[in-house]
Parts: C-alpha cells; structure tokens; sequence
C-alpha cells in the first residue's frame, strides 16, 4: 500500500498555490536564467576553443620599430638568446679600430711628413740654401712628389706593422676589459645569467596599419590587416574575406554598435571601402585598443581586413608587428608564463644584437583582447551562480520556515501519527517531499526554459559585448550540476536539518503542543507602552526567525539595488567628470623626438608643451590577479616629466631629485600616502626604480606619476634634448602621422562608459525592477507565514471585538519597522560593500573608475523596496480580513 | 480471555522537581486479559492519561514495568517502541487530531498504511456508518463524524490493543454513546483489547474490566460479570 501521506502534496500545492507559485517562479527564472546562461556560456567557449586551433591564434606578439631582417627572425626563432657580450666587444672594437686607424693615419701622415721635411732641410744645408720661403716650397714639392711612395714604404716596413698590431691589439684588450667590467650590469639588466632554455617558436609577419575610420558621421580607429595573414585568422559571422582592393571586413560588434550595415561604403584614411564582410578575429575577441584599455571600445575601435593591394595603397605608418607560435604547446599557464619569459630574453637580446628596437611585446596569455571575454563569461556565470545559491539559500530557510511553522501547526496530527506507529523518519520523509518537490520542479522547468528561451538571452546579452564567433548548442554538465543538483542539494540540507530538528520531540510532546525549546518561564519584561505597542512588540518577538531571514533577504536586495543603481550612476559621474579629468586636452605621444632626417620634431601651436614620458609597472599583490584576465600582471604607470613652469601640471617648488607627484587616481587605488616609497619596474628589463612620493595631483584619468624633466633625463637617462610629446590645449595639425605614436583625448577616458553603458545598460534597468520584484516576492513569502501562524489569534482577536484596521496595524506594522529598518541597514551595508567589491574589482584590471552613488539613487534604492513591500502589505490586509471567526472557535485541525 | 496480555507492576511517574515535584503515578499494579474492554477511570489529575501514555509506548516510567504479551516496553529502544505502536497500537483522542488535506477514507488509510493485517477500510467506512461520507475532508464533518473517523483509523490497524483517551470528552451525549457503541462493536467484532480512559463513571457498565484510579495509586480493580451495552447507558 502507498502511503496516504503522498497525496497530501498534490492538494498542498493547490491549497496554498499562491506561496508555491511565487517560490516556484522564482526558482525557475533563477535556475532558467543561470542554466541559460551555463549553456550559452559553454556554447560560446566551445566556439572560441576551436576557433583558437582553427583560425591559428598566436601565443604572442612583439612589435619592431623597424622591419627586422630575415636573419634576425632566423634568430629569434631559435629562442637562442644573442651573445650579447660578443656583440658589445665587436661593436667596441669596430669604434676602437676606427680609433685607432684615424690615429695611426694621423701619426704616419706626420711621421712622413717630418722625414721628407727633414731630408729636404739637409739637402737645402748641402747646398746653402737658407732662404726659409724657398725651403718650404722644396719642402711642399718634395711631399707632393714622394709622399705616396714614402706612406707606401713606411706601411710596408716592419716597425709600421709592429706599432700598428700593437696599438690595435692594445685597443681591442681595452675594449674587452671595459666589457668584461661593465658584463655584470649589463648581464644584470637583460637577465643574462638566469637559467634558460630555449624556446623555439615559429615567427610570421603580422604588420597592421591603423587609419581613421568613418562611417556616416561616426569617426573611430581601425586596425587593418592583411587578408593572406597566416596567423591570427577571423571567422566570418555574415559576407566574405575581401577580395578585390575597393572590399574590406570589419568586426561585427563594431558594425552592429556603429549601424554599419554589410554592402555599406566606409572611409578608410583617404580611400572608400565596401563592408563585404562582418568579422570575428580570434585575437579580438573584445575590441581592446591597447592592452592596458581597462575597457574594450567597440564603438571608438575596430579591426578590419583589407586585401594585400589595398593594404599597400594606404597610407598610415606600417606597424611592424610580429606574431608567434611555440614549436611545442605550452600546457598550461604557468609554462606558457615560462615560455613567455625564456621567449622575451631571447627577443630583447636579438634585437639588440641587430639593432633593432622593442616597441611593444604580449605575450597572448595576457591579451585582454582574447581572454578578457572568457574569463568574464567565466566571471559572469560564477557570479550569478553565487547569486542564485544565495537565494535559493533565502528560499531554503523560507521553506523551513514554513515547514517548521506547519510542523508546529499539525503537531496533534504528528503526535497522533507517531503515537499510531509512524516513525520519524517516515514524518521526515514526508515533510521533505514538498521542498524537494518544488526544487524538481522548479529545476526541470528552469532548465527547459534555459536550453531554449534563456540561452539565447544569454548568447545575445555576450554578442552585445563581445565579438565572438557563432555559439554552438552543448550539452552542459557544469549547467546540470550548478541549477539542479546544488540548489537540490541546498534545498534538501537546509530542510532537513530544520525538519530533524524540529521532528526530534517526543510524540507526547507534539500531542500536548509543547514544541517550544527553551524552557524560559518568565516573560519578557517590555516597558510600560500602550497595550497595542506591547503587543506588536510581542509579535515581534514571536516572529523573530522570520525577521532574522527578512533582513538577510533585505541587505541582499540593497546590495544588489547599490549594484543596479551604482554602475551606471559610476559610469555616467566619470564620463561627466572625464574632461575635468584631463589634465591636457590632447597629449600627443610621438614614435621619436627627431623625425626621419634626424631633425628635432617641433610644431607651431602655441600651447604645445614637451613632456618626457615613460611606462614602468607597478606590482600588484598576488591576491588580487585574476587568472586569465588580460594583463593581470602588474598595474602600468605613466611617469612623467614635466618642465619647469608648465602649463599644465603645477609640481610646486619643493619637489626635490627623486620625488614624484602620483596622480589622485594612483593614490586611491591602491591606498598610496604622501612619504610613501614608490617601487616601480622597467618594463623589459630587470630594472627598478624607488621614488618618494611627495604629494598627489588631481587627476582621476589614469594611473601615472609626474616628476620633474631634469630629474626624469637623469633617472631615465635621457639625452639633454629628447622629449616624447607634447601636451597641447588645442589639436596640433602639423605633425607628420609617422610620427605620432598616440593621441589622448578626454574621449579616450569616455570609451570605457559609452562601451559599459551600451553593454550593461538594458540589462541593469531590467534588473532593478526584476529586484523590486524580488523583494516583494521575499517579503510576500515571510509575511504570509506570520500572518498564518497567528489565524487563531487573529479569529480570536476579531471574535473579541476587534476591527479589521487595528488587527491589521498589528500584524502589518511590526513587519513594517522591520522592513524599513532592514532597507536603510541593508543599504548602508550594500552600499559599504559595495565600495569594497568595487576596490577589489578595480585592483584585478588596469586603470581606476571609483564606486559612486547620487544621493537621489540612495533614496530610490530603499524607496523601490518600500514600494515592493506596500503592495505585500496591501495584499497582508486582505489576507487578514479573510480569516474567518470560527477558526478560534472550531476544532478545526 | 484468560491469559495475562497487559501487565503493568510497581509503575511510578513523577513530573517536575525539588519542590514542584509531583507524582502522578505510584506505584501501580494491574494486569489486562487478552480482548478485554478495560475503562480507567478516575478524576482529574489521577494520572489515568499519564498510565495510557506510558502504555502507549510515548512517556516512561520511572519506576516499574509495563509488558505486553510478555515484552518489557522499558527495555525496547526508540525505533522498537516505534515498531511496538506501528504493530500492536490503535490510538483514539479526545481531539480527532486528523489530517485536514486527506479526506475520511484515506485519513482511515493512513491507519491502514501501518499495518501488516489491515481491515478492509471499506467495511470499516461500512461499520462506522461513514460510507456517505467518504469523500469529505475533515472540516466539511461534524465533532462526532471526526471521531468516527478518528476511530476508524485507529481499528483499520487491525490493533492488539486500542488506546481510547477520553474519546466522547469534546462529545454531547447522542453523539458520546454512538461512539462508544462503535468501540464495543470494534472490540466485539476485531477482538481488539481496549483501554479507555474516561471520568465518565457511567461508561464503566459496558467494560469488562474497571480500574479506578486516585493520587497515582489503583483504588478498585472490578471484573464486570454483566456488561451494558453502550447505547443503554445514561448519564
């Protein structure tokens, strides 16, 4: 026989379908949206996987300041490093030999000069000439006649060869001893006596040029490759790879956030294109300008694929960029930072031995532009994860709430039933199946919807940020375990324990409802208030459990609302605040300060001002590095020289040699004081530098540090004349584009908020009302259970003479207080916590963007929830006017 | 009839301590044949409903014994006494405790659920003239109905021993004298013995077996030689 219990849960959930339908629906769209999002997210990354094989993504890239020779890409492929020593011995020797033959010349030319001189003079003598001017004359034919066969017999001479041997001899043994002297720095400086092996790689051109682009009135960057590129290829979302000069392919995030259509005409530099093609590079999985971007811009950046002819036909400098692949995979990160690091002496060492310069060096591990996607899928989903424990965790202690509450209500039927021979665990059992129950339910339905409905809203919300290739539909097991069996199992534990618990008294004690656990015998004392102020408080009391899981659902719900409200509050006070932010409306970073003649690079703008400028990096604690999270590593800092007087950054007179200025926004985000040391390191070579921080400068923009120029010439070592740009208050137009490296403008401060706001905007308002909800949802669950556990008081008090409006001022306004109280606490806490996820947010990417909140947003944060909680108590009221009078009075169980 | 089913020896029980101590059970000594329809009685605070507790398996003792067919209650452990209830035990209260979201039959299940050799509920349903209304919950009935209901779940167990505590307490009189009319039809029809705690002095004619009680300690052990049946009595 099937014990009648089960069909008590049919008829439970239809009775009561209000409370199981809010729980359900809640648990199916948090279930659907995470299941959504786990499958959607395993698709995208299936995708990204094996385009990574497919499309022959790098393992990293270094930019040349000149096309290196074959030779040179012969070597650096090896992973060899250069004989570095070698090479400054022959250089040495090359200046020392030229030395020493301009020496030994000079000294032949008068050593021949005095013999003929002096052979002359004794001729003269013989004969008795002694007129001076006549003996210089002889003097002066008699070289011109023998000189070429006096050098020519004074080279062939023994003594010649014997001085000169020696003097080159003594040359070189100089030049090694200066080598072998100064070897120890040098060797220090290029880690050349660390231990080492070679990594062999295979290198292929991968030059980029980067032009305006303009599409209607909407103007950005785009970087421009070859379309025969045999690395780092582009999967085509919709058209083809171009095929004749006039064609090009751009990124589709870029397309879709600028309106650029397919078949649409585009202007590239001076030339017009046709958009034939929307693509996905597998190195530009986000549209990260520059590696250091704390934010990818889809709308100010774009990359793009022309044909090998139409990349010669443009104009802009060439940048010679390189790409490589090791021989042998790394497996895994920690061997690919190994390579990185064996790759990078190699390379440094290489390019000094053939003189060539590092402009840029990425190792792909670190490329934000490939990783910053996955690792934030990654983010995302572990994130809402998180969230979704949480409130299935809120749900979990709703549930045992109510279980206990209907434990304590049916305690004569479960006396009863234990004292005819049920056993505990046959009770457990059945008070278990309902929250089990509805888990399935709200599970399976969750995860269909996921695998339809929601996955699609979770590829969509990634193609609105990201550029990526077409999704694949996969199976998920992480999606199976993480919204069906963890929130079960959460489920199932949190109501056991307070099933087992609350089932552990005797029968007897059930029968006789003495279910309480503390044998407290005295009430508590309250203060002498009115008779409906104590008994609100009692209520309160009573309900304190309730209350307990009240607030945690509130301060969860406020920290959320400080999220919603805060992240686009944040992001439009730093884009209002970008142009206050720029200390200089144009910073102009130049390739070189001489242009290719050699000359100094000068401009006619009047507010021009040189700076000298370099980058070095800050280390970050390990704690806060993010694994694949685009350059992770150490924090870039811009370090600035500034001249006397400037019109642009104040440094006061007190700065002494050594001492640096650190922008407000390097003081902030990572807590550096006025006397602090700032250790900072060179950024390719084993290098660092101490600084004492003498002060801040106002500039929340970027994360630099300013010094004056002379300082900076001498720390950095830098020639008397050389500068790297200027700081302009108006556009400089005449600088050749060869030579600008960078422009700055308060836009590039903006990118980040244009590109978020675009990214996460809709979704935000979305979430702030889907908290609302939430909220009312949360506190609609535990002001049920109050209510219900007081019927028969309620009955009672109604039987007694009491109206309607005072019994529900009763129950309705101790959840009131509480309410209102949780909200503001809740906020205070939220909005606290708030503050520091963001710092720690903050410290794993480059960059600064402060936490902020306008005080209107504060208010409507707790307002929304007040709201939500209104309509519950409205719904509360007519739950309270509905309780019939016989419930006191019938024995009705 | 003859053998000694129930024993019950030197059963003390106190509640409380030190100066709130109070001793509900003294020292109590009777035994109960095999069938028998024994009606505790005695007035309030005589510790009749303490003794059916602790023959019911869900109090102990402190001090004494109670055995059924032979087996110590004292020396089984929980799951055992649970096995005990589960196998040999019908309860009836004076408050009908039943389920609100079954209806009368499978409320009569649930007692049926728990037994080896259940009575067929149907011709339970039939007996206790609840066939018309098998179909309704427990709130759609009347007091008397619920007990009925109450009753039929606990002799659909097909019980060795039927516990009744006060059954027509919350009864009016009709009503009273139609249920115990049902638990004598039980008793006479399942041969289940029956224990019935009562202050009712009258429902003592219809037992066969009469112990009264005052201050813990038994004060009279009768055998009734003639029995009335439940529906002549008056009180």
């Amino acid at each position: 026989m099937r014990n009648p219990l089960i069909k008590r849960i049919p008829r439970e959930l239809k009775s009561d379908w209000h409370k199981y339908l809010v729980i359900i629906v809640f648990m199916v769209v948090m279930i659907g949206v995470i299941s959504g999002m786990y499958v959607g997210h395993d698709g995208m990354l299936e995708a990204v996987y094996s385009g990574r094989e497919v499309l022959n993504l790098e393992d990293g890239r270094f930019e040349l300041s000149k096309r290196a020779s074959q030779e040179m890409l012969d070597a650096i492929s090896t992973g060899e490093k250069a004989d570095v020593r070698e090479y400054y011995i022959n250089k040495g020797i090359e200046e020392a030999d030229k030395e020493v033959a301009d020496a030994i010349e000079e000294e032949l030319d008068s050593q021949v000069e005095s013999a003929i001189e002096e052979a002359v003079r004794a001729q003269c003598e013989a004969y008795g000439i002694t007129d001076e001017d006549v003996i210089k004359e002889q003097i002066d034919t008699a070289i011109d006649a023998s000189y070429d066969e006096a050098i020519k017999e004074a080279r062939e001479s023994e003594e010649f060869r014997t001085a000169a041997e020696d003097a080159y001899k003594e040359a070189h043994d100089k030049v090694v001893e200066k080598v072998d002297e100064e070897w120890d720095k040098v060797a220090d400086r290029y880690n050349l006596n660390d231990e080492f092996t070679p990594v062999k790689t295979v290198i292929y051109e991968h030059f980029y040029r980067e032009e305006e682009e303009k599409a209607g009135s909407h103007t950005s960057n785009v970087r421009i490759y070859r379309s025969d590129s045999e690395i780092d290829k582009a999967s085509f979302l919709e058209g083809r790879a171009p095929e004749s000069s006039d064609e090009i392919a751009i990124d589709r995030m870029h397309a879709d956030n600028v309106g650029i259509r397919l078949g649409d005409t585009i202007k590239v530099g001076k030339k017009q294109f046709k958009v034939v093609g929307l693509l996905s590079y597998v190195n530009y999985l986000t549209l990260h300008e520059s590696n250091t971007d704390l934010m990818f811009d889809a709308f100010g950046f774009d990359v793009a694929m022309v044909t090998p002819e139409a990349f010669a036909n443009l104009k802009s400098r060439i940048h010679y960029n390189y790409a490589f692949k090791y021989v042998d995979a790394p497996a895994d990160r920690v061997e690919k930072a190994d390579n990185s690091g064996a790759f990078l002496k190699a390379l440094i060492t290489q390019s000094l031995v053939f003189d060539n310069e590092i402009d840029d060096y990425l190792p792909e591990y670190l490329r934000q532009a490939s990783n910053f996607a996955v690792s934030d899928i990654e983010g995302d989903s572990a994130g809402t994860a998180i969230l979704c424990y949480i409130l299935i965790g809120v749900i979990a202690f709703i549930f045992a709430i109510t279980i206990s509450n209907t434990i304590d209500k049916e305690a004569s039927v479960i006396g009863t039933l234990r004292a005819s021979g049920y056993s505990k665990r046959e009770l457990v059992v059945h008070y278990m199946s309902m929250p089990v129950v509805v888990t399935i339910l709200g599970a399976v339905i969750g995860n269909v919807l996921g695998y339809t409905a929601f996955k699609n809203v979770a590829i969509n919300l990634y193609y609105e940020s990201y550029s990526l290739p077409t999704a694949y539909s996969v199976w998920s097991n992480t999606a199976l375990v993480k919204t069906t069996v963890i929130p079960l199992l959460l489920m199932f534990f949190v109501n056991l324990f307070v099933i087992v618990k609350k089932l552990q008294l005797s029968p007897l004690r059930f029968l006789r409802h003495d279910l309480s656990k503390s044998k407290r015998t005295k009430a508590r004392r309250l203060p002498s208030w009115s008779f409906l102020r104590r008994f609100r408080l009692r209520i309160l009391f009573q309900n304190m459990p309730n209350y307990g899981i009240l607030m945690f659902g509130v301060v969860f719900i406020e920290l959320m609302m400080c999220f919603a409200f805060g992240l686009p509050d944040s992001l439009n006070h730093y884009a209002d605040e970008a142009g206050n932010m720029m200390f200089a409306d144009y910073q102009y970073m130049l390739m070189d300060y001489r242009d290719e003649d050699g000359n100094v690079i000068e401009t006619a703008e009047k507010t021009a001002e040189p700076f000298l400028a370099t980058t070095l990096l800050y280390p970050k604690k390990e704690s806060s590095f993010r694994t694949g999270m685009g350059s992770g590593g150490d924090e870039s800092v811009t370090v600035y020289g500034i001249i006397d007087n400037s019109g642009f950054i104040n440094l006061g007179s007190s700065l002494k040699e050594g001492e640096v200025l650190i922008s407000s926004a390097f003081s902030k985000k990572f807590g550096i004081r006025k006397g602090d040391t700032l250790k900072l390191n060179a950024e390719y070579e084993n290098k660092s530098y101490e600084f004492k921080v003498s002060g801040s400068v106002d500039y929340d923009g970027a994360v630099a540090a300013f010094m004056d120029d002379t300082s900076f010439r001498s720390v950095f070592e830098k020639e008397e004349d050389e500068f790297s740009g200027f700081f302009s208050k108006n556009e400089i137009t005449d600088l050749d584009e060869q030579n600008i490296a960078t422009v700055i403008t308060s836009e590039d401060i903006t990118k980040i908020t244009v590109q978020l706001t675009h990214s996460i905007g809709g979704i935000v308002g979305i979430f702030k009302y889907a908290l609302v909800v939430l909220a009312a949802a949360l506190i609609y669950l535990l002001a049920k259970i109050i209510i219900e556990r007081n019927e028969q008081s309620i009955s009672m008090a109604k039987i007694l003479g009491f109206k309607n409006k005072e019994i529900g001022s009763l129950y309705i306004i101790p959840t009131a207080v509480v309410v209102t109280v949780c909200s503001l606490a809740g906020f205070a806490i939220g909005f606290y916590l708030m503050i520091r996820i963001f710092r720690v947010f903050m410290l794993q990417m480059d960059g600064y963007f402060a936490f902020f909140l306008k005080p209107a947003s504060a208010v409507l944060a707790v307002v929304y929830l007040l709201v939500g909680y209104a309509f519950v108590s409205i719904l509360d009221f007519i739950r309270i006017k509905r309780i019939p009078l016989d419930v006191a009075l019938k024995n009705v169980e | 009839m003859n053998e000694n089913f129930l024993e019950i020896k030197d059963l003390k029980k106190s509640f409380g301590s030190g100066e709130a101590r109070q001793e509900v059970l003294r020292g109590m000594n009777f035994t109960v044949k095999r069938g028998e329809f024994c009606v505790l009685l005695g007035p309030s605070g005589s510790g009749k409903s303490t003794l059916l507790n602790i023959i019911g398996g869900i109090d102990t003792p402190d001090e004494g014994f109670v055995s059924i067919n032979g087996d110590k209650l004292e020396e089984m452990n929980e799951s055992q006494l649970t096995l005990y209830r589960r196998k040999h035990l019908g309860y009836v209260f004076q408050m009908y405790n039943l389920i609100p979201n079954l209806n009368v039959k499978e409320n009569i299940e649930v007692g049926a659920y728990l037994s080896d050799k259940p009575l067929d509920v149907e011709e339970v349903l039939t007996t206790l003239g609840l066939q018309d209304h098998k179909y309704k919950y427990p709130n759609q009935l009347s007091g008397g109905q619920q007990q009925r209901v109450s009753i039929g779940r606990a002799v659909v167990k097909n019980p060795d021993i039927l516990m009744c505590d006060e059954p027509t307490g919350a009864l009016d009189y009709k009503t009273s004298k139609e249920i115990l009319a049902l638990i004598e039809d039980c008793n006479r029809k399942f041969g289940s013995t029956v224990i019935m705690v009562t202050h009712n002095e009258a429902i003592k004619y219809m037992a066969d077996h009469v112990i009264k009680l005052r201050d813990g300690v038994v004060r009279h052990n009768d055998i009734n030689e003639t029995k009335t049946s439940a529906m002549d009595l008056e009180w």
